[in-house]
């Protein structure tokens, strides 16, 4: 379903920072992306994303046959991609719940379907946010304005989980998460998972993957996939780090 | 003194001053070429006759005054309205001019709680010029605003003179989107320790229009506080501008001031003028100043439309919670309300 072939971006001062990603992904799998520090995965959920940051050298990502590098970026969303940002952006002012609202409904407007109705949007947002054990604070901010790390994390978490999207691009949202709301986020992401949908997690700890059991686990190193493996892949990256790769 | 003087006393102070240029300090971003000199400075032989007698309060001091625009209305005659609010009182009330040319004293008494709306005069002609004259006694809360409707205003000035005694606040917040050239100019005078003065201006302006404040904020007391904040939100060609000084005089002692003037420009050729100026005769005062000047926020916007929200939405969204934003800290009072519901 998400189809990302031989993709090369780079930054404003031409610096190539991915270098010709490869990577297939296809209803039902959990694919988990790990790599060191500065290797290039937060900038690959950016760059299929659409971030003005980066312009395309070339390659391909297709969602369900449809070239994604061609479309706005909230085409893109509405066409059921979802990113979580490594950092999510605080945004003061603008109330979370309405946020949330007018986030739904411009894809809803995208796919030709009604709003939705304020009661049962309410139900909705309720439901979702038991689901994820989240207070009223989520409700009567502004995005992300004034959020923990953690906090902003399961908001994110909130967000995927009303807006529905085919292919979640998650990146390390476990990180800055306690113990209990590591759990939390991640049976809300197994909730949210169906076979009809995929979940790309940026990771660098084993632990999100006691919970969520990868498909495949890959290496990003230096703007490449440069290794793919199952889970077991994971827990030798754990145990030995990444630098008996590049001896192989 | 008598309302006759003070007709010819203002006109003899513009003769004196002369017209604004922009080499007087007070008007350095100010187009002042659009000025009609012969409607500002025509002035009727016979008005100081036509004129009502009010009793003048001792703080005009017109013969030291060098705004013009404090001078004008005066200088032209305006009807003098005024309005005492005794000890203690609590009102709500609205003040719209007549005519070109305005003038309104406020007296204000002490721990009175006051909430002012300025309406806009709909039917002017070249120029219009209004002052008020504000003076607020100890313990009084006033707050005064008003939010311009988009309508087609040539020339606009208001003066404020305000006069602040103990433990005062008063509350400045307006908003500024009209077609045509607007200036505010306050004066404010913190004369008793625990007097507090803030201002709020929103300018969200587009085409030619343009927008410039003056303020001089004068620390007269120990223990007293300014706020002032600016946004600007510019469009087309419009053009803003903020000069405000901060005067904190010798054994005012735990002062504070603050200003921040925020641009966001939407257009290559829109552009904003902002001149801080500080005078600080005393060591234990805190006074600063910021001034940012930027587009929309990149990293908020990529946010908004990767949740699938249209670019001119997100844009849209991001503008409006800039401008509310300024209004949020007033407490729950008429002002803003107001101001809040214009920014709907
Ligand atoms: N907008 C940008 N401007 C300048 N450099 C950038 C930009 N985006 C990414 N880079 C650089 O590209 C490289 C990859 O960054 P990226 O954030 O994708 O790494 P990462 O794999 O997510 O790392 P981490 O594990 O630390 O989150 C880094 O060297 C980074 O400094
Ligand atoms: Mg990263």
């Amino acid at each position: 379903m998400l189809s990302i072939k031989d993709l090369k971006a780079s930054i404003e001062d031409g610096t190539q920072i991915l270098k010709g990603i490869n990577l297939e992904v296809k209803p039902g799998e959990v694919h988990a992306i790990m790599g060191p520090n500065g290797s290039g995965k937060s900038t690959l959920s950016k760059v299929i994303m659409g971030h003005p940051a980066y312009h395309v050298d070339g390659g391909s990502v297709e969602l369900d046959g449809k070239n994604l590098l061609e479309m706005e970026i909230s085409e893109r969303a509405n066409s059921g991609l979802f990113i979580s940002t490594q950092y999510p952006t605080e945004i003061p002012g603008v109330n979370n719940v309405e946020f949330l609202k007018m986030a739904l409904n411009s894809k809803r407007n995208y796919l030709g379907f009604p709003e939705i109705g304020d009661d049962e949007f309410k139900k909705l947002c309720e439901e979702k946010m038991e689901l994820l054990e989240m207070d009223d604070r989520y409700r009567d901010r502004g995005v992300n304005e004034g959020y923990s790390g953690g906090e902003k994390k399961r908001n994110e978490i909130l967000q995927m989980a009303i807006l529905d999207p085919k292919v979640s691009f998650l990146d390390e949202t476990d990180s800055g998460l306690d113990i209990d709301a590591l759990r939390i986020v991640a049976n809300g992401i197994n909730h949210i998972m169906s076979p009809e949908k995929a979940v790309i997690l940026v990771t660098h700890y084993q632990r999100l993957l006691d919970y969520i059991k990868p498909t495949y686990v890959h290496v990003l190193r230096h703007g490449k996939i440069i290794l793919s493996g199952g889970p077991e892949l994971a827990l030798k990256l754990e145990e030995q780090g990444y630098d008996w790769i590049e001896e192989k | 003194m008598d309302s006759m003087n003070k007709v010819s006393l203002a006109q003899s102070r513009i003769q004196a001053i002369g017209m604004p240029r922009r080499n007087n300090e007070l008007w350095t971003f100010f187009p002042v070429a659009k000025i009609p000199a012969a409607s500002a400075t025509n002035f009727a032989t016979d008005s100081a006759t036509a004129s009502d007698a009010v009793s003048i309060p001792s703080t005009f001091e017109i013969s030291a005054e060098k705004d013009f625009a404090a001078l004008l209305p005066i200088a032209k005659n305006a009807h003098t309205m005024v309005r005492n609010i005794a000890d203690g009182e609590s009102e709500m009330a609205l003040i719209k001019a007549n005519n070109d040319f305005g003038h309104t004293v406020l007296n204000i008494g002490k721990n009175a709680r006051v909430s002012l709306e300025i309406l806009d005069n709909k039917v002017i002609h070249e120029l219009a010029a209004e002052r008020f004259d504000v003076c607020v006694d100890e313990g009084a809360d006033v707050e005064i605003f008003f939010a311009n409707p988009a309508n087609e205003l040539p020339l606009r000035f208001r003066h404020f003179r305000i006069v602040q005694a103990a433990n005062s606040t008063v509350r400045f917040s307006s908003i500024e989107r009209g077609n045509g050239i607007s200036r505010v100019s306050i004066d404010d005078f913190l004369r008793g320790s625990g007097a507090r003065f803030e201002m709020r201006t929103l300018n969200i302006l587009n085409g030619d229009s343009s927008s410039h404040h003056r303020l001089t904020i004068y620390h007269e007391a120990p223990e007293t506080t300014s706020v002032q904040f600016a946004r600007n939100l510019l469009d087309g060609h419009a053009n803003a501008s903020y000069d405000g000084s901060v005067i904190v005089n010798p054994d005012c002692t735990k002062t504070y001031s603050s200003q921040l003037v925020n641009t966001i420009l939407l257009s290559e050729d829109s552009s904003v003028s902002v001149k801080p100026v500080l005078k600080i005769y005393h060591d234990d005062v805190e006074c600063t100043h910021g001034n940012t000047c930027g587009e929309l926020d990149a990293d908020q916007m990529f946010y908004l439309v990767s949740r699938g929200i249209p670019p001119e939405s997100a844009k849209k969204m991001l503008i409006r919670s800039f401008a509310k934003e300024l209004f949020y800290p007033l407490p729950d009072s008429p002002a803003k309300k107001r101001l809040l519901q214009v920014l709907e």
